[in-house]
Protein backbone atom coordinates (compact mmCIF):
# COMPACT_ATOMS: atom_id res chain seq x y z
CA UNK A 1 0.00 0.00 0.00
CA UNK A 2 2.88 2.83 1.14
CA UNK A 3 4.43 1.72 -2.49
CA UNK A 4 1.45 2.15 -4.37
CA UNK A 5 0.75 5.50 -2.44
CA UNK A 6 4.75 6.43 -3.19
CA UNK A 7 4.04 5.97 -7.16
CA UNK A 8 0.79 7.91 -6.83
CA UNK A 9 2.29 11.10 -5.57
CA UNK A 10 6.37 11.28 -4.46
CA UNK A 11 6.70 11.09 -0.83
CA UNK A 12 2.99 9.93 0.31
CA UNK A 13 4.29 6.34 1.17
CA UNK A 14 6.63 7.42 3.46
CA UNK A 15 3.91 9.94 5.03
CA UNK A 16 1.86 7.03 5.28
CA UNK A 17 4.48 4.47 7.43
CA UNK A 18 4.31 7.75 9.69
CA UNK A 19 7.60 9.23 8.32
CA UNK A 20 6.17 13.02 7.65
CA UNK A 21 9.22 15.03 8.08
CA UNK A 22 11.50 12.11 5.24
CA UNK A 23 7.96 12.07 3.11
CA UNK A 24 7.82 15.69 2.65
CA UNK A 25 11.59 15.89 1.95
CA UNK A 26 10.90 12.96 -0.59
CA UNK A 27 8.20 15.14 -2.30
CA UNK A 28 10.30 17.96 -2.42
CA UNK A 29 13.41 16.05 -4.28
CA UNK A 30 10.86 14.46 -6.90
CA UNK A 31 8.97 16.86 -7.74
CA UNK A 32 12.24 19.85 -7.55
CA UNK A 33 13.46 17.47 -10.13
CA UNK A 34 9.81 17.12 -12.16
CA UNK A 35 8.85 20.78 -12.41
CA UNK A 36 12.46 22.00 -12.85
CA UNK A 37 12.36 19.73 -16.14
CA UNK A 38 9.08 21.40 -17.43
CA UNK A 39 10.14 24.78 -16.58
CA UNK A 40 13.07 24.05 -18.46
CA UNK A 41 11.96 22.13 -21.47
CA UNK A 42 8.59 22.71 -21.69
CA UNK A 43 5.97 20.46 -21.75
CA UNK A 44 7.44 18.85 -24.91
CA UNK A 45 9.93 17.45 -22.28
CA UNK A 46 7.53 14.38 -21.81
CA UNK A 47 6.65 12.40 -25.11
CA UNK A 48 5.28 8.71 -24.45
CA UNK A 49 5.02 8.76 -28.23
CA UNK A 50 8.09 10.23 -29.79
CA UNK A 51 10.50 9.51 -26.45
CA UNK A 52 9.84 5.89 -25.16
CA UNK A 53 12.72 5.07 -24.27
CA UNK A 54 12.96 7.80 -22.04
CA UNK A 55 9.10 7.83 -20.82
CA UNK A 56 9.66 4.74 -18.96
CA UNK A 57 12.02 6.42 -16.19
CA UNK A 58 9.61 9.09 -16.52
CA UNK A 59 6.79 6.96 -15.77
CA UNK A 60 7.98 6.26 -12.20
CA UNK A 61 7.02 9.98 -11.06
CA UNK A 62 3.53 8.83 -11.13
CA UNK A 63 0.18 10.18 -12.25
CA UNK A 64 1.46 13.39 -13.13
CA UNK A 65 3.73 11.74 -16.08
CA UNK A 66 0.92 11.04 -17.24
CA UNK A 67 -0.89 14.15 -17.27
CA UNK A 68 1.90 15.73 -18.56
CA UNK A 69 2.01 13.62 -21.60
CA UNK A 70 -1.67 14.11 -22.41
CA UNK A 71 -0.64 17.64 -22.23
CA UNK A 72 1.76 17.55 -24.35
CA UNK A 73 -0.15 15.72 -26.85
CA UNK A 74 -3.01 18.37 -26.63
CA UNK A 75 -1.36 21.58 -26.32
CA UNK A 76 1.87 20.84 -28.45
CA UNK A 77 1.83 18.06 -30.95
CA UNK A 78 -1.92 18.38 -32.19
CA UNK A 79 -0.88 22.14 -32.87
CA UNK A 80 -0.12 23.52 -36.65
CA UNK A 81 3.76 23.73 -37.14
CA UNK A 82 4.04 27.08 -36.74
CA UNK A 83 2.53 26.74 -33.15
CA UNK A 84 4.64 23.71 -32.44
CA UNK A 85 7.93 25.44 -33.55
CA UNK A 86 7.78 27.34 -30.35
CA UNK A 87 6.91 24.99 -28.16
CA UNK A 88 9.29 21.82 -29.02
CA UNK A 89 12.34 21.07 -27.00
CA UNK A 90 15.71 21.05 -28.96
CA UNK A 91 19.54 19.78 -28.32
CA UNK A 92 20.76 20.75 -25.06
CA UNK A 93 17.64 21.93 -23.55
CA UNK A 94 15.44 18.93 -24.23
CA UNK A 95 17.65 16.49 -23.76
CA UNK A 96 18.49 17.99 -20.07
CA UNK A 97 14.93 18.17 -19.15
CA UNK A 98 14.44 14.54 -20.11
CA UNK A 99 17.38 13.44 -17.88
CA UNK A 100 15.76 16.14 -14.85
CA UNK A 101 12.44 14.57 -15.14
CA UNK A 102 13.55 10.65 -16.14
CA UNK A 103 16.58 11.37 -13.32
CA UNK A 104 13.50 12.12 -10.76
CA UNK A 105 11.38 9.37 -11.92
CA UNK A 106 14.17 6.92 -11.41
CA UNK A 107 14.90 8.23 -7.75
CA UNK A 108 11.24 8.03 -7.50
CA UNK A 109 11.61 4.15 -8.40
CA UNK A 110 14.28 3.73 -5.40
CA UNK A 111 11.68 5.44 -2.76
CA UNK A 112 9.49 3.27 -3.89
CA UNK A 113 11.32 0.44 -3.24
CA UNK A 114 12.47 2.14 -0.11
CA UNK A 115 8.36 2.29 1.12
CA UNK A 116 7.85 -1.19 -0.10
CA UNK A 117 10.97 -2.68 2.20
CA UNK A 118 10.96 -0.61 5.05
CA UNK A 119 14.38 -1.00 6.75
CA UNK A 120 14.17 -3.24 9.75
CA UNK A 121 14.66 -0.97 12.45
CA UNK A 122 16.22 -3.75 15.04
CA UNK A 123 19.01 -3.98 13.12
CA UNK A 124 19.36 -0.58 12.62
CA UNK A 125 18.29 1.02 15.87
CA UNK A 126 19.22 4.42 15.10
CA UNK A 127 17.93 4.49 11.65
CA UNK A 128 14.88 7.17 11.24
CA UNK A 129 14.35 7.50 15.07
CA UNK A 130 14.09 11.25 14.45
CA UNK A 131 10.71 11.06 12.59
CA UNK A 132 9.14 8.53 14.42
CA UNK B 1 13.00 34.44 -28.97
CA UNK B 2 11.74 37.10 -27.71
CA UNK B 3 12.16 36.35 -23.70
CA UNK B 4 8.81 38.57 -22.96
CA UNK B 5 7.04 35.99 -25.46
CA UNK B 6 7.87 32.67 -23.58
CA UNK B 7 4.87 30.82 -21.77
CA UNK B 8 6.61 28.99 -18.64
CA UNK B 9 5.88 25.24 -18.69
CA UNK B 10 5.13 25.04 -22.45
CA UNK B 11 7.62 26.41 -24.37
CA UNK B 12 11.13 25.88 -23.17
CA UNK B 13 13.95 27.98 -22.22
CA UNK B 14 15.85 28.28 -24.49
CA UNK B 15 18.66 30.45 -22.81
CA UNK B 16 20.01 27.18 -21.54
CA UNK B 17 21.37 26.36 -24.83
CA UNK B 18 24.26 28.31 -24.05
CA UNK B 19 24.33 27.76 -20.29
CA UNK B 20 23.53 23.90 -20.13
CA UNK B 21 26.06 23.04 -17.86
CA UNK B 22 24.81 25.70 -14.94
CA UNK B 23 22.27 23.03 -14.76
CA UNK B 24 24.21 19.98 -13.14
CA UNK B 25 23.84 22.20 -9.94
CA UNK B 26 19.95 21.86 -9.91
CA UNK B 27 20.08 18.63 -10.85
CA UNK B 28 22.80 17.57 -8.33
CA UNK B 29 20.97 18.99 -5.52
CA UNK B 30 17.27 17.59 -6.68
CA UNK B 31 18.83 13.99 -6.58
CA UNK B 32 20.82 14.70 -3.18
CA UNK B 33 17.72 15.88 -1.33
CA UNK B 34 16.05 13.40 -2.34
CA UNK B 35 18.86 10.42 -1.92
CA UNK B 36 19.23 11.67 1.55
CA UNK B 37 15.78 11.71 2.56
CA UNK B 38 15.79 7.88 1.95
CA UNK B 39 19.58 7.20 3.10
CA UNK B 40 20.25 8.65 6.00
CA UNK B 41 19.48 7.40 9.76
CA UNK B 42 18.32 10.50 11.31
CA UNK B 43 17.65 13.76 9.50
CA UNK B 44 19.38 15.98 11.98
CA UNK B 45 22.47 17.08 9.62
CA UNK B 46 19.93 16.42 6.63
CA UNK B 47 21.28 19.87 4.65
CA UNK B 48 24.54 19.31 5.35
CA UNK B 49 24.52 16.29 3.89
CA UNK B 50 22.92 17.20 1.20
CA UNK B 51 25.12 19.97 0.25
CA UNK B 52 28.19 17.35 0.51
CA UNK B 53 26.56 15.13 -2.08
CA UNK B 54 25.76 17.82 -4.24
CA UNK B 55 29.34 19.08 -4.23
CA UNK B 56 30.57 15.27 -4.67
CA UNK B 57 28.25 15.17 -7.89
CA UNK B 58 29.56 18.35 -9.25
CA UNK B 59 33.24 17.53 -8.63
CA UNK B 60 32.42 13.74 -9.74
CA UNK B 61 31.01 15.30 -13.52
CA UNK B 62 33.79 18.20 -13.85
CA UNK B 63 36.51 16.00 -13.16
CA UNK B 64 35.10 13.73 -15.73
CA UNK B 65 34.81 16.41 -18.19
CA UNK B 66 38.51 17.13 -17.81
CA UNK B 67 39.55 13.34 -18.08
CA UNK B 68 37.38 13.12 -21.34
CA UNK B 69 38.49 16.50 -22.60
CA UNK B 70 42.86 15.34 -21.83
CA UNK B 71 41.92 12.53 -23.50
CA UNK B 72 40.77 14.01 -26.75
CA UNK B 73 42.84 16.46 -26.87
CA UNK B 74 46.20 14.79 -25.91
CA UNK B 75 45.96 11.04 -25.70
CA UNK B 76 44.03 10.58 -29.24
CA UNK B 77 46.39 12.44 -31.08
CA UNK B 78 49.29 10.74 -29.60
CA UNK B 79 47.33 7.35 -30.78
CA UNK B 80 46.65 8.40 -34.15
CA UNK B 81 50.41 9.46 -34.94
Amino acid sequence: MAALMAWIFPGLGHMLLGQRRRGLLIMFGILFLFFSGLLIGGLDAVDMKQDRIWFVGQAFNGPIAFVADFLNQAFIQNQPMDIRIHRVGLANVNWLAMLFITLGGLMNLVVILDAFYPPNRMDHPHRRSDDQ
Amino acid sequence: MNLLAWIPFLEPMNVFHQWWYLLLLPLAFGLAVTYKAIRLPTLKSYWWQVGVMTAQIVCGVVALGVLVALFVQFAIPYLTQ
